[in-house]
């Protein structure tokens, strides 16, 4: 297809492509702004922010709200939480899952459509929060680190999508060479499966790392002591708030490194944007190179197993 | 003719193989153990742990142990003073919700999709993902600071127009309008993927021969993009209809201020303030119960439903 040019291209149709720049500009600047301005906001002095005056660029640059972030120890202690619970979650995720969805995938595996539905089934029938919570209690698992690290480690979608995978990708020919080899289903799911379900395996990783990363729920239902909250469970003492001061623990150790109560809330009007870049920037930078199988895991969830 | 050789080969191969297939196959049950165990711990036994909902849970007798009450909570939340207020607050929260973001990921896949040149369209599919990968918590959180009232940006823009500020966060009657906008700037780039995908699959023919019977853009999308649009949009409609409880109660719990409590109220809110809150254990786990029987109602008709019109359906 050659292009067009502008003499040809008739009147219809450039007001539709003047139309849909006006509106793709529009779009981008409601998707970035929000983020673009908690960027510049997070390297601004906090009485420029509190006058309005941090739009496009930052103003007056200062890293005081960095600093006093970087200060604050129990932000950190959730932060090395949350990346020991979802690296030791996604291993376990993708483990689970990549099994199960083998012993699914086969065709002749007895039981395999009661298996199915016995977890189809939880997709919509729950005991839900309150059931949940007393037998977490009841198996000894409240205020663990298991149980922040556990809930969630299978979901049935991802199961499908896996099982769906490897179903399409890996070639049955394959198996029957295998079994013709006298190899067992240990030795061709670990030799054969594994590694060509790297794709299956990175898509897995996104949605289950996501996930758990941005999980603050589980960590305030099911723990009570504050040294294994994830960091989640934190921020959302600090940012879900209507008032600066309320917010305890973080305003303690603002208050810490400032000469006054006012300059303590001075910095953590700052110090709110340096935490949401902070707590954000890995999520978005690994989506950046992840790109791909985050596309690919809509995709391969919308064929019909 | 390769598939009729392939046969012959095959009929012995089976008989071989199916005394290895058998011998070998204890080792597919174990595989599929673990993924069994996570579902028996995680979700069979709190559906066990469902009868405190007919129970006076007490801590000391257990889940099981604790006196049968038969369906008092039931009664006791249907005739509640707040109860027309959750369900209403939780349906119409739900209802608004899925009318005003369905449309917006198939207006952004049809317009994508007529973006010149694959380095802007690149650029502009990675940037509408972005939003996705963001926390609840932290959504939140830029929620509370942009629509503050001393220090929001929004409120310096309504200060600039001459406008009084608002606290935006504390008013009952913004509360569902913010929780939905900020829920189709977090997934209406999501959405758009399976709509691009679908878009992608469209034989160019079509285009080409619409070109040559000179149709413009315009017509190109009304009669081509739609209807191809139509079953995949089908299909994401019903779905999305049979969640009509379930809000997202992860979002409305850190959303909810003092001030917006007669809006933001929804079950899922009250089930954890008031069951982990107070601890009433059983009155939640009964408002808990019946949301999943309203929920699993609805599905079930949303999946008769989708059969019939569709031919696509969940089991």
């Amino acid at each position: 297809m050659g292009k067009i040019s502008k003499k040809q291209m008739s009147l219809s149709n450039r007001i539709f492509y003047i139309f849909n720049t006006v509106f793709w500009i529009l779009v981008m600047l409601i998707i970035l702004y929000p983020l673009y301005l908690v960027c510049i906001a997070s390297v601004s002095d906090p009485d420029a922010i509190v006058r309005g005056e941090v739009i496009w660029h930052p103003v007056d640059f200062s890293l005081i709200g960095y600093k006093a972030v970087f200060k604050y120890k129990e932000l950190w202690s959730s932060y090395v939480n949350s990346i020991f619970y979802t690296f030791t979650g996604v291993v376990i995720s993708i483990v689970v899952t990549l099994a199960g969805a083998y012993s699914l995938s086969r065709p002749k595996f007895f039981g395999k459509a009661v298996i199915n539905m016995f977890f189809v089934f939880t997709m919509f029938f729950g005991g839900g929060l309150i059931p949940t919570f007393l037998v977490m209690r009841d198996l000894h698992l409240y205020n663990t680190r298991w149980v922040v690290i556990l809930m969630g480690c299978v979901s049935v979608w991802n199961l499908m999508v896996a099982r769906t995978y490897i179903q399409n990708s890996i070639p049955d020919d394959l198996y029957e060479a295998a079994m013709l080899d006298g190899a067992s289903h240990f030795q061709y799911f670990g030799k054969v499966v594994v590694p060509l379900s790297k794709t299956i395996i990175a898509v897995l990783a996104v949605y289950y790392g996501v996930a758990k990363w941005n999980d603050y729920f589980t960590g305030l239902v099911y723990l009570r002591d504050r040294k294994l909250y994830p960091l989640q469970t934190i921020l959302r003492e600090i940012l879900a708030t209507l008032q600066v001061d309320k917010t305890g623990d973080f305003m303690m150790s603002m208050a810490e490194n400032s000469a006054s109560m006012q300059e303590a809330i001075r910095i953590a009007n700052v110090s709110k944007y340096c935490i949401i870049v902070v707590a954000t920037g890995p999520v978005v930078l690994l989506y950046a190179f992840m790109q791909k199988y985050f596309e690919k895991g809509v995709m391969i969830g919308s064929l019909k197993g | 003719m390769s598939g009729k050789g392939k046969n012959k080969v095959r009929i012995p191969k089976k008989k071989q193989s199916l005394g290895v297939i058998l011998r070998n196959n204890w080792q597919l049950y174990v595989l599929v153990l673990p993924a069994i165990l996570y579902f028996i711990f995680f979700h069979y036994l709190p559906l066990y742990g469902i009868q405190i909902a007919f129970k006076d849970y007490k801590a000391v007798l257990g889940i099981q142990g604790s006196e049968w009450v038969g369906l008092k909570h039931f009664k006791a939340f249907f005739n509640a003073y707040y109860f027309r207020r959750l369900l209403t607050n939780t349906f119409l929260l739900n209802v608004y919700y899925l009318l005003w973001s369905f449309p917006v990921p198939l207006i952004l896949a049809i317009l994508l999709n007529q973006i010149r040149g694959e380095r802007k369209k690149r650029f502009i599919q990675t940037s509408i993902y972005v939003p996705y990968f963001i926390s609840t918590v932290v959504l939140a959180g830029m929620l509370y600071i942009f629509l503050s009232p001393t220090s929001g940006i929004l409120n310096f823009a309504r200060a600039a127009l001459g406008l009084k500020a608002i606290d935006f966060m504390s008013n009952a009657g913004a509360f569902r309008s913010i929780y939905i906008i900020s829920g189709i700037w977090q997934s209406a780039g999501y959405g758009t993927i399976l709509y691009i995908a679908t878009l992608a699959g469209i034989d160019l023919s079509l285009y080409e021969a619409a070109e040559i019977d000179g149709a413009s853009i315009w017509q190109k999308i009304r009669y081509i993009d739609l209807p191809s649009l139509v079953p995949t949009a089908m299909m994401v409609f019903i779905l999305d209809c049979g969640k009509m409880l379930s809000s997202d109660t992860n979002k409305a719990l850190v959303m909810q201020t003092p001030g917006n409590i007669p809006t933001s109220d929804i079950i899922g809110v009250y089930v954890y303030n008031v069951g982990l809150g107070s601890g009433q254990f059983s009155y939640t786990a009964a408002i808990g119960l019946f949301v999943n029987i309203i929920n699993f109602i609805l599905i079930i008709t949303v999946n008769k439903l989708s059969q019939k019109t569709t031919d696509v359906g969940l089991f």
